[in-house]
């Protein structure tokens, strides 16, 4: 299995991003970036559907609302007439969940792909002579620098990082997730917008900086596509007490 | 983002979701660590032998001494960190590198009777190197020794010179360029000079008494992947761009390039050695080169295998003994040659042995056996006579719990 693994996604991600490293100049943060928009492009197709997928579930909010309101008490109703709005619709929530579920094998492949490029160890760089392509573009990047902007891109991240990669999660969340009437539903969606951002805050202290950077402009195109996908910030404009209140009061 | 959505309304209880959340920290690390990647430094310290004695360092970070002759254990010191670097044995005393960044003389007297260490009395010391606002000030390459002195490049990316006596810095270069803070590789000496091979793709000549950097530096377009062995005034180098260059001292073009045309399969990752105007260099595609050594042609090429007759690493450099040269591959097969002239020039091995063991540290040879440290940290000695491992050997190096 970890043989599959290496020829289908660790080592093509290696060696691109090390092609890319050498066509950039040397610079393994642009690299980075750069494979970051190359798979933000190949998974377009996925991330549009999701994108729209989530514009009709947020011009649903209103119909789930009452549904809500009419079948607050009997939930099982509820859940059967929100399946029901939802095929109506012709949207499925869970299909929603493909572009997450893709992203984690690439998270994975490019953690390796940066510590074995990198060689942080000489065991690290002993094993890359075994992954390399025979690409003249490859070997003559070979061995890279670890620093970009200041940054040491095998190290942990810092807070400044932390913050970008938090931050931004948790605008692209925000401008997704439509604000609750029920209590209890506000709270756990206060929950789900703090937690991810918060985790993956976290994570960028215990992952490679590279990796950091990645999710960091992953998380930027990923706005800048919901921008335009869904017209404008979405509920990311409600974020304010003042437009809080006035959306409870619509 | 509308998964979330779903999701929200989905779940009845937020605690619900707050372990789905926390349940993708650990699998993301676990699948990390299931794949493979992260940072391993066990160390590869090679075999020496002084004395009767084998030294050598182990995955857990110790120095071990072995009685060849009557292959037990003589006495072994706690560093607990990696050692990359192949012990040096200098009268009583053995030098060696950690990954650590120190530098320890050992008394094998003093370390046979397990005295506290340093016994200075003994000549023993211990030196830190300084990180010096790098990242690192690991020692991997291995060390080189004069009369006097030993020299010690740091991942610091800078080179020592420590009194052999004392572990007093003699002079430090703190200004050589090196790529991503990497000096891994082994600082040579020839004559009054110490020459540093850099993965940022120079070679550097200092003065063995200053440190000052001479007038003569190499420079190529890709990085230099294993230490410079020098033979009257080349020396010979492997790169990254898998070939192994031949550079006259002085001279700012180099003499050859090996292979002319297309590169090698992988990088000569191994020092190469020179016997009688050939170079012999094992590569990581698995094949071993004689080469002329003046020309850069090719006199023979062997591959070699593992026990499923598939290609394997060179990792470690050959060693002569007589007229015998000795290479060993990763999966642990051992090819001697016949390098005379009347046998050296077809590159048939006169006989393959294998060890069964993983092998990436450089091995020494003595009196007909060749010492082996594997992977799973035990030393085998093979009779090159007979053809196998000989009686009592291999020596597990490993500590019992």
């Amino acid at each position: 299995m970890a043989n599959a693994w290496y020829l289908i996604i660790g080592n093509p991600v290696l060696n691109v991003l090390i092609a890319l490293s050498h066509l950039l100049g040397g610079e393994f943060g642009w690299a980075i970036i750069v494979l970051t928009i190359i798979i933000r492009l190949i998974s377009w197709p996925l991330t549009k559907r999701q994108l729209k997928s989530t514009k009709a579930m947020q011009e649903m909010q209103p119909k789930i609302q009452e549904l809500q309101k009419k079948y607050g008490k009997n939930q099982q109703k509820l859940q059967q007439e929100m399946m029901r709005l939802y095929k109506e619709a012709g949207v499925n929530p869970l299909g929603c969940l493909w572009p997450m579920l893709i992203q984690f094998p690439i998270w994975i492949a490019l953690y390796q792909a940066i510590m074995r490029a990198l060689a942080t160890t000489p065991e690290n760089l002993l094993d890359l002579a075994q992954r390399l392509y025979s690409w003249d573009v490859v070997s003559q990047a070979i061995p890279l620098s670890s620093y970009f902007l200041g940054l040491d891109l095998a190290s942990p991240g810092n807070i400044i990082l932390a913050i970008l990669v938090g931050g931004t999660m948790w605008v692209q969340q925000k401008m997704t997730q439509a604000p609750a009437v029920d209590p209890r539903q506000e709270s756990t969606s206060r929950m789900m917008l703090l937690m991810m951002p918060l985790m993956f805050g976290f994570l960028t202290f215990m992952f490679p900086s590279g990796l950091a950077l990645y999710w960091a402009v992953s998380n930027i195109i990923g706005i800048v596509t919901q921008y335009f996908v869904t017209g404008g910030w979405g509920y990311l404009k409600f974020s304010s007490p003042f437009q809080r209140t006035s959306v409870k009061g619509r | 983002m509308g998964s979330t959505l779903y999701l929200r309304q989905r779940m009845k209880k937020p605690r619900i979701l707050f372990l789905v959340v926390i349940a993708l920290l650990p699998l993301m690390l676990i699948s990390c660590g299931l794949f493979g990647g992260g940072s391993v430094s066990g160390g590869w310290a090679g075999t020496t032998f002084g004395n009767g004695i084998i030294y050598t360092g182990t995955r857990d970070g110790r120095v071990v001494a072995i009685n060849a002759s009557t292959r037990s254990q003589q006495w072994d010191y706690i560093i607990n960190a990696a050692i990359y670097t192949t012990p040096i044995v200098d009268g009583d005393l053995v030098y060696v590198g950690t990954y650590s960044g120190r530098l320890l003389a050992l008394n094998t007297l003093a370390r046979s009777q397990n005295l506290t260490f340093p016994q200075k009395g003994d000549g023993e010391w211990e030196w830190d190197c300084p990180t010096d606002n790098a990242k690192s000030n690991a020692i991997v390459a291995n060390l080189a020794m004069s009369e006097n002195a030993l020299y010690v490049a740091s991942s610091n990316g800078r080179i020592y010179s420590l009194d052999k006596g004392t572990g007093d810095e003699n002079w430090k270069r703190e200004d050589i360029p090196v790529l991503a803070e990497k000096l891994w590789t082994s600082p040579v000496i020839q004559g009054d000079a110490l020459y540093v091979s850099t993965f940022e793709g120079h070679i550097y000549a200092l003065s063995v008494e200053t440190g000052e950097l001479l007038d003569w530096s190499f420079g190529s377009e890709a990085g230099f992947a294993s230490s410079p062995v020098i033979d009257g005034d080349v020396i010979y180098v492997g790169s990254f761009d898998r070939h192994l260059y031949a550079v006259e001292i002085g001279d700012e073009e180099l003499i050859w390039r090996f292979p002319q045309e297309k590169p090698a399969g992988n990088w000569y990752w191994a020092s190469p050695i020179v016997n009688a105007g050939v170079v012999y260099a094992g590569c990581l595609d698995g094949k071993l080169y004689a080469i002329n050594g003046t020309t850069g042609e090719e006199i023979w090429s062997y591959m070699t295998k593992d026990q499923q007759d598939k290609r394997s690493p060179i990792v470690s450099s050959p060693v002569l003994m007589g007229n015998l040269l000795i290479v060993a591959n990763e999966a642990g097969t051992v090819y001697v040659f016949d390098v005379t002239a009347e046998n050296g020039n077809e590159g048939v091995p006169l006989k393959t042995i294998s060890i069964d063991a993983d092998v990436k540290s450089s091995f020494c040879a003595y009196d007909g056996l060749v010492y082996v440290r594997s992977e799973g940290d035990s030393v085998y000695a093979v009779d090159i006579d007979k053809g196998g491992a000989a009686e009592g050997w291999p020596i597990s190096l490993t500590t019992e719990e």
